[in-house]
């Protein structure tokens, strides 16, 4: 082993001094791929959406998809207006003016609906009037009476259109399926028949989403008033309130971590090269990484935010250990080429290892179902791996064209001493306290797995957002005043053409509507259940002179397709929402609040089975909607992360074990920093914060992080070690040569956590304060649990194989 | 005082203004309408559609996907001086065989038509209020107001151009509603029909749809002339959005028939609820 880490080291040397030669086109070349991959930059593109947590090829998007191609989209805006006097003239008049502004200058809106146009089915005398509900705009008192009896004694208004309290009315906004993304240049030229292919359809885009919200919220500042208070909710909102946050966040962030990195690299090395060159460094890796993000058109999403400052915090690192030998063989008075000679030499394997193990726990999670994940994981991975590319290749360079003077030590003998004094300490402290911190480690991590065991996913994607974001006091203002505001879509697909004809067929969806809008578990209700079964009641019943008793499925089966024939000459296309156009499919609403998915596990299970049993196997009943996405994405996520914790755990494990060259050893290594991980999982779970998608990143990324900690010291431990025999001496050699590299590193790589603290979205602050802690506390278990056990050991065993060693 | 030279210049440019207007500079839209593309517009409205005829309709409507659903039409139309009477029974499919639609298109504009169904299974006739002609005809892409004959007062006509549709000459006429009421009544807000120069027949049209964007093409694919009357007896319908096609319905008629000597009685609900 010694043989072969001898050979690494002598071939850094020889590939630093080709990079010294070739100084200048080392950094020519390097700038030039860089280029390339900024160009493509700006095609970056965003996607905040529900539907983007899920991967392309997954079996429940493409239903989703299906589903929305049939029927459009299911992720309306819905815009809630509080007023103790609904039903007056004046409040119709500004409702009426307040429609008429979205429908006119809100872009990519398909429909609208409000009370102003709300279908109203109804038979007067002998004639059947299916019309707007305000077609005939009231003019007295005793009309609006007429028109207010009208809509409280509609159940397909009441919650949907007005509170049972009549003190909320709401505008619903349908957007549009798809992009418009082809207009036509000739409208006379649309006389060839020919069909755009299929696969052209693209769904509406993140950016016309957020346009249209952008619209949708203009419009409403205008109209809000006493007594006309206005709530803005729906799956568009959310996505686009999250969006405009990320990219604040992602902004922030961005300074903060750079302006941390400058002051810790000034703290430590004193002077403006060193500040400068390691920030080029890391700045190509992570806009080399952007450039590749756009290249393979993977958009930015939610957990991708982290993603820069994450690659500037860790990339940092590797120029650090570079750096450090660099300036100090500067120090003793080497020339420039033989610094970088030296630093290359001793520091290029640990940084390469460190990299690697970095780079696998984020790999690890490459595997997830969760899309964002798996391309958050990839993407850092390659991030960190380009770092480590620009740290080897282009760091040299730079240092070789930069002037470099050694510095006087500037630093104080009594401030350099009094931290060495504190590494002194703590490993004496370590090795003679070893049994006691061994056994209170042990309890602890006991402990922390017993607190672990009671973590509960979460998945509430509105709870990343600020209690006093507009849109989440408007969702839940939403969901108690008219019974939720997002839906599960059930297909019913009966198998054969005008298969919903069938009046068994039609008298089990009403059955299961009824049953189902009793469902109460807790905080989640079902607001309404509805289908074409409500449709054909109404027809029904207009055409029986308004009689409640009609506002049934027709006895006799012949009525049921004259009917529907019937309203379709109406003018309304309303049919078109809850049907296909053969009468095979139908799709079946469910209106429920908006809660953390995991609630909604019990809800479709119980969903499945009332289907199952009332429609047996002759009819083919499938789930989709924004909800299931939403659930789908816990379960994808609660399986990934299982599967990620486990891959990162064995690969690092072997891999340190395979770098430190002993089983024994590499396993002692993995201690400290589980320890570490289990207990802040552990306080997740005590203090009830939430376990969820980023909170769940944690472990995957503090393993990798953590390890480089306790790569550096075994390497420089072993060394020592083999000189001195002595585990006390040699712990204390390794943290006066390498503490304060470590320290510092992790200190820059903490708060490059910690300034997550700052960020708006909740799960961001979570994520970074955890995280943070996790590296913070891996440090503290390496520096005291790390030295304990190996004193420990050294009690019963030798520590490290006899070898030839040529050191 | 102004300055002399403003005014000047003032002068120049309201010059150079009517000479521009006068040289047809200015958009055709600027202007209210167009004498030449009127007069045609008034023959269209003119032409002899025929009287007491009888006719079988086939109807084809084709959704987004391409799936098809098929009916089939026996209709009867009179006039009644200017009103237009229309019957219709649904021949196919077998479960909506034998309902009836009975129509009164008033030319009076300021009464509203008259229509009455009557399903067999219901055994009741309703007579169907709706306040403007947008809705959609059997749920096809035809509406009541493609149907109805168009009162030239209510619209600005302006010429296009000429052009040549499968080897006849066509004028391009434009037709913009007067009044928010008419684009309310029809549904549409601007329109452009392709009248052919050797018999003032509308062989194509081109809809701009208010509610929703469409762009809605009527292309009447096979004209004949049947005892002198000029009349289409395939037409499609398309309803579009930029390239994509939102719904089709292709038309036919069979069996065409003038001068069949209908009575009035026809026309009538009584008649509606026998049946053929």
């Amino acid at each position: 082993m010694p043989a072969i880490r001898n050979k690494i080291e002598k071939w850094f040397e020889k590939f630093s001094l080709n990079i010294f030669r070739f100084r200048w086109a080392t950094i020519l070349i390097t700038l030039v791929i860089v280029g390339v991959f900024v160009s493509w930059i700006p095609k970056i593109t965003f996607d905040t959406s529900n539907e983007s947590f899920l991967h392309e090829n997954s079996p429940v998007l493409k239903d989703y998809n299906a589903f929305r191609d049939q029927f459009g989209r299911d992720d309306l805006i819905i815009i809630a207006i509080k007023s103790t006097n609904v039903f007056s003239l004046g409040f119709l008049e500004k409702l009426k003016n307040f429609h008429d502004n979205l429908r006119d200058d809100v872009p990519h809106i398909e429909e609208i609906t409000s009370m102003i146009n709300a279908r109203s089915t109804r038979g007067e005398n002998d004639a059947l009037i299916v019309g707007d509900l305000l077609e005939n705009w009231p003019e007295n008192q005793e009309q609006l009476e007429i028109i207010k009896k009208r809509v409280m004694g509609n159940p397909l208004y009441l919650n949907r259109l007005i509170s049972e309290n009549a003190q909320f009315t709401s505008l619903v906004l349908k957007t549009e399926t798809y992009s418009n993304t082809t207009a036509l240049d000739d409208p006379l030229a649309g006389f060839d028949e020919s069909q755009a292919p299929a696969d052209q359809n693209q769904f509406l885009s993140d950016e016309e989403i957020s346009e249209t919200v952008y619209h949708v919220k203009k419009i409403v500042e205008k109209y809000r008033d006493n007594n006309f208070e206005i709530y803005t909710a729906g799956p568009p909102v959310v996505s686009s309130t999250l969006k405009r946050l990320m990219i604040k966040d992602q902004n922030l962030f961005m300074r903060m971590i750079v302006l941390t990195i400058a002051i810790g690299l000034f703290v430590m090395f004193r002077r403006i090269s060193a500040v400068v060159l390691p920030m080029i460094v890391v700045v190509c890796a992570l806009v080399s990484t952007l450039g590749l993000m756009a290249i393979f058109k993977v958009p930015l999403k939610m957990p991708t935010v982290v993603l820069p400052s994450f690659i500037l915090a860790v990339g940092i690192a590797d120029s650090i250990h570079i750096l450090t030998l660099y300036y100090r063989d500067l120090a003793i008075g080497g020339d420039k080429k033989q610094a970088i000679q030296t630093a290359m030499g001793h520091s290029g394997l640990a940084v390469v290892l460190t990299t690697l193990t970095t780079a696998a726990g984020l790999a690890s999670f490459g595997i997830s179902k969760v899309a964002p994940i798996a391309e958050l994981g990839i993407f850092a991975a390659v991030g960190v791996t380009l770092s480590l590319i620009f740290t080897l290749i282009l760091l040299p360079a730079l240092l070789a064209v930069t002037p470099a003077k050694a510095l006087k030590s500037s630093r104080t003998s009594s401030g350099k001493s009094r931290f060495d004094r504190i590494l002194k300490w703590i490993g004496t402290f370590s090795t003679r306290n070893a049994t006691a911190i061994t056994i209170t480690c042990i309890l602890l991590l006991m402990l922390s797995i017993a607190a672990v065991s009671r973590l509960s996913f979460t998945h509430d994607v509105l709870k990343w957002l600020p209690e006093t974001e507009p849109v989440r006091i408007s969702t839940e203002t939403i969901d108690n005043a008219l019974k939720g505001s997002v839906a599960m879509e059930i297909i019913v697909d009966t198998g054969r053409v005008n298969g919903l004809y069938d009046i068994h067929t039609l008298n089990t969806l009403e059955q299961l509507a009824r049953e189902i809008e009793n469902i109460r578990q807790g905080d989640l209700f079902v607001g309404k259940a509805s289908s074409v079964v409500d449709i054909l009641k109404e027809i029904h019943q207009a055409l029986n002179e308004n009689r409640s008793e009609y506002y049934v499925v027709p006895s006799d089966p012949a009525l049921i397709p004259q009917e529907l024939l019937l309203f379709e000459n109406s003018g309304s296309d309303d049919l078109e929402d809850v049907v296909d156009s053969q009468f095979q499919k139908a799709r079946f609403t469910i209106k429920v609040p908006w809660l953390d998915a995991v609630k909604y596990v019990a809800l479709i299970q119980d969903l499945s089975a009332r289907f199952d049993r009332a429609f047996g196997k002759d009819i083919n009943v499938s789930m989709t909607g924004m909800m299931t996405i939403m659930f789908s994405t816990v379960v994808s996520a609660i399986y990934s992360a299982a599967q990620s914790y486990v891959i990162a755990g064995l690969v690092i494990t072997i891999m340190v074990i395979l770098l430190i060259g002993s089983l024994k050893i590499g396993l002692l290594a993995m201690f400290p920093n589980m320890l570490a991980i289990l207990f802040v999982m552990g306080l997740v779970a005590v203090f009830n914060w939430p376990f969820d998608m980023f909170t769940m990143l944690i472990g995957s990324i503090a393993i990798g992080l953590c390890v480089d900690n306790t790569i550096h010291f075994m390497h420089n431990f072993r060394r020592y070690y083999r000189k001195t025999g002595n585990v006390g001496k040699a712990v204390e050699e390794t943290l006066l040569t390498t503490g304060r590299a470590l320290f510092i590193s992790t200190v820059v790589l903490s708060i490059g956590f910690f300034i997550y603290a700052f960020a708006s979205m909740k799960n961001l602050f979570y994520f970074g304060l955890l995280t943070g802690m996790t590296i913070a506390l891996a440090l503290v278990a390496n520096f005291f649990l790390t030295p304990a056990l190996l004193a420990l050991v050294a009690r019963f065993s030798n520590l490290f194989p006899r070898e030839v060693s040529n050191d | 005082m102004i300055n002399k030279r403003i005014q000047r210049i003032l002068t120049l440019v309201i010059g150079l203004m009517i000479t521009a207007g006068g040289l047809g500079l200015f958009p055709a839209e600027g202007w209210a309408d167009d004498p030449k593309a009127r007069t045609i517009m008034e023959k269209v409205d003119a032409r002899d559609d025929g009287d007491h005829q009888t006719a079988d309709m086939e109807m084809i409507l084709i959704d987004k996907n391409g799936k098809k659903r098929k009916r089939k039409i026996s209709s009867y139309s009179k006039y009644k001086a200017e009103d237009k009477q229309r019957l219709m029974f649904f021949l196919e499919p077998a479960d909506v065989k034998d309902s009836g639609f009975l129509t009164y298109d008033y030319d009076n504009p300021d009464k509203d038509d008259d229509q009455w169904l009557y399903l067999p299974a219901l055994r009741k006739t309703k007579r169907i209020a709706s306040s403007d002609k947008s809705g959609s005809f059997m749920g096809s892409d035809l509406t009541y107001a493609d149907m109805a004959s168009r009162d030239l007062d209510d619209y600005d006509f302006t010429m296009k151009k000429e052009m040549d549709v499968k080897g006849h000459a066509v004028w391009l006429i434009e037709s913009i509603p007067r009044s928010k009421a008419v684009i309310k009544e029809t549904g549409y807000t601007k329109s452009v029909l392709f009248v052919r120069q050797d018999n003032y027949f509308v062989i194509r049209a081109v809809h701009w749809v208010k509610d929703g964007g469409y762009l809605k093409y009527v292309d009447v694919k096979t004209l004949k002339q049947i005892d002198g009357i000029w009349i289409g007896t395939e037409m499609h319908i398309t309803k579009k959005k930029g390239k994509k096609i939102a719904h089709k319905t292709e038309l036919s008629w069979k069996n065409v028939r003038f001068n069949q000597n209908l009575d009035d009685d026809l026309f009538s609900v009584r008649r509606l609820e026998k049946g053929l």
